[in-house]
């Protein structure tokens, strides 16, 4: 009985034309456009480095700003982050500026850095940034030094060995920097890649379309052959069970699908771990199905509503984890951070994200436990609605 | 005979409104019973509460001599319904839908497979197996949701209206079936508001309104409930009040109605009305076109204790 209703809920699912565009066909199409609109933007932000100047002065030949700043100006074409121009004076630079020749220019002056740049941009932005942060980096190893000195008291006549160690220090970390500067740069970036991840998150959850109809099929309450199938002598947690089953397989085979076609037609690189993001997928796809289920059992309207009750649903989860805009993302993760935390979408997303990243680190698990936490609940309450056997009307 | 449906004191409520109320009946196996009602009498609900899929507030059902429950798939393995509603999925052929509904009550392949070829021949779809229901017309949709409901071969077969909306070919094949499935042994309950039907099927009728009975028996029983013994319908023009004045006074006319050129003339007893009708016809010289003498019918009786007509 278990595989009859099987085989025929999986034939029922596979040729409804309605659930193979929702669930195959649209995130295929919106994956290519979104391939068609990304990555163009990508590519043309990744060949062009920032042309920016710097002031050559005294202070900037023998200050910590040099060699970073040096290292990201002259690597390999492919990881060069500025086009500098050396210039010797302030006025020299501001000439270069006003014609446009660099987005800005960088210059120390009373041993504080200065960027000076005409507009705000994002070749502006970059600069900026990357000022900030190499600033910031001395000056945490400058109070580490301040603090070697008071620590040591008794170093005081050698106050400038000291110095000598922080500054080999110092300067092993700068030299280090470059990476660092990389993947923050890379990250923030890549617009392509969380685009693709919440387009996997979508189709993920929006497998609860196939629950909701298969779930609508079985129960009295829900359709004319939900009230067929309850007349049957088949117990209701078999039928349930075998069509959940037969939505999950559906969903694995979209969501197959969509993988094939981003990897080999839109060469999108998921990276190394690929045991792990078909544990993500399947962990998504659960909290999907789950999510069709519960609103199958818990929403008394037809199957329309609840369809879209579920597209609206993913659709502002995945805008609230990035789909529409990566800004979205941040402003939610920075200021309503729990939204985040109980979004399925942005646990999907955010999966991926880490694990691109990072590899296999404790946020990508989480993430995954998170998935799994937010099926079990939905799951539990469906079940509980689902013990009644009849109804006060139909 | 024994009671294969025992029904004692059904009650079920919507909010105030009761739409069974304190119902109850036997159906004897092997019989068809028909429970006639205009829509809203409680025909429905009470199918859903013989099948156990509505709670109700009061009463018992005993199926096969058991209590009814949505557990028990004994007495569930030996039912098989055709509900109102077309129910079939649009995405399964003509031969999988009745495979499907089938192989929720018979589990061997083989003896499923004949089963499901039997119930596509009694319908007459022998020649729409691998149509999807979206290519069936009306009738023949009707026809597999019959079929997707007796597949299983069972002992008592519920149909709810199964031709509402069915033209006369398919009308007259599933009345045609259901015969067939009568002569086989199965036990029918057969709900609807075309008494044509219920006299042409059924052994025995109940008559619903607001939930409650409102007159039981066979087809003879209850005709002789009405006042009316005999009615004649005479297609004839111009006549004027005094025509319809003096007809009203010839023996046994109990009623007369003339409306868009048709005379009914209803009468409460029935012998020689028609000669009476005729003769007087000639002394006045009227000419008249068809004449017919009908029996009284159920909506007859219908509209005797209700006051309302059965298709209202």
């Amino acid at each position: 009985m278990f595989i009859h209703n099987f085989k025929y809920a999986f034939k029922t699912l596979f040729s409804n034309k309605m659930l193979i565009f929702w669930t195959f066909a649209f995130p295929i199409i919106l994956g290519t456009f979104f391939n068609m609109a990304f990555s163009n933007i990508e590519n043309s932000e990744k060949m062009k480095p920032v042309d920016i100047a710097i002031v050559n002065n005294h202070a900037f030949e023998f200050g910590l700003y040099k060699e970073p700043l040096e290292k990201l100006g002259s690597e390999k074409k492919e990881e060069k982050i500025f086009n500098i121009k050396y210039v010797d004076s302030k006025k020299d630079a501001k000439e270069l500026l006003d014609k446009n020749k660099v987005s800005g220019y960088f210059i120390i002056i009373d041993d504080k850095p200065n960027v000076v740049v005409n507009k705000n941009g994002f070749d502006e932005t970059i600069f900026k940034y990357v000022i900030e942060e190499i600033d910031s980096y001395i000056k945490i190893t400058s109070n580490i030094g301040n603090k070697k000195i008071a620590e040591n008291p008794n170093e005081t006549g050698r106050v400038n060995t000291i110095y000598q160690y922080v500054y080999l220090d110092v300067t092993k970390k700068i030299s280090e920097y470059k990476a660092n500067i990389k993947d923050v740069s890379r990250g923030n970036l890549s617009y392509t890649m969380i685009e693709f991840y919440t387009l996997i998150a979508m189709a993920c959850l929006y497998g609860g379309i196939l629950g909701t109809v298969s779930i609508n099929n079985v129960l009295a309450n829900m359709s004319n052959n939900g009230k067929r199938v309850s007349v049957s002598p088949t117990s209701k947690a078999k039928l349930v069970l075998s069509s959940t089953l037969a939505s999950y397989v559906v969903q694995l085979i979209g969501l197959l699908l969509l993988f094939l076609y981003t990897i080999f037609v839109l060469k999108v690189d998921y990276g190394n771990n690929l045991p792990h993001v078909i544990l993500l997928s399947l962990a998504g796809s659960l909290a999907g199905l789950s999510l069709g289920i519960f609103v199958s059992c818990v929403f008394k309207t037809n199957e329309n509503t609840k369809t879209g009750i579920i597209i609206a649903f993913t659709m502002l989860g995945c805008f609230l984890s990035g789909m529409m805009g990566i800004t979205m993302k941040y402003i939610i993760d920075k200021n309503v951070p729990i939204i985040n935390k109980i979004n399925p979408a942005s646990m999907i997303t955010d999966g991926f994200y880490s694990l691109y990243y990072y590899g296999t680190s404790g946020r990508f698990f989480f993430n995954v436990v998170s998935l799994l936490i937010f099926s079990l609940i939905l799951i539990g309450i469906s079940v509980l609605s689902l013990r009644r056997r009849t109804y006060d009307s139909i | 005979m024994k009671n294969v449906i025992e029904v004692k004191n059904l009650t079920k409520k919507y909010k105030e409104l009761k739409a069974v109320d304190n119902l109850s009946f036997e159906v004897k196996e092997g019989e068809i019973l028909g429970l006639l009602g205009p829509n809203g009498s409680g025909k429905s609900t009470t199918i859903n509460c013989l099948l156990s899929l509505l709670n109700f507030d009061g009463g018992d059902i005993k199926i096969f001599g058991k209590e009814m429950s949505p557990n028990a798939y004994d007495i569930k393995r030996k039912i098989g319904v055709v509900f109102q509603d077309v129910a079939v999925f649009e995405e399964l052929s003509v031969y999988d839908n009745i495979d499907y509904f089938c192989g929720l009550y018979v589990t061997d392949k083989k003896t499923r497979k004949k089963y499901v070829e039997d119930a596509i021949k009694l319908v007459g779809l022998e020649n729409f197996k691998k149509f999807y229901p979206k290519q069936l017309s009306g009738g023949l949709l009707r026809r597999l949701n019959i079929a997707c409901g007796i597949a299983h071969k069972p002992k008592l077969i519920i149909l709810d209206e199964p031709t509402v909306a069915v033209d006369p070919q398919s009308r007259n094949n599933i009345l045609d079936g259901i015969k067939k499935l009568r002569k086989d042994g199965a036990t029918i309950i057969y709900t609807t508001h075309y008494m044509e039907e219920v006299e042409i099927l059924c052994d025995r009728v109940i008559i619903l309104d607001k939930g409650s009975v409102i007159a039981s028996g066979t087809n003879d029983e209850l005709k002789k409930l009405s006042s009316t013994k005999e009615k004649i319908i005479v297609e004839v023009m111009d006549l004027d009040k005094n025509h319809i004045k003096e007809i009203n006074t010839l023996k046994n006319v109990a009623q007369v109605t003339y409306k868009d050129n048709n005379l009914t003339i209803a009468y409460d007893k029935g012998k020689n009305n028609i000669v009476d009708l005729i003769n007087y016809f000639k002394k006045e010289e009227i000419t008249y076109n068809n004449i017919f003498v009908a029996r009284p019918t159920l909506n007859d009786v219908f509209l005797e204790l209700t006051g309302k007509e059965l298709r209202d």
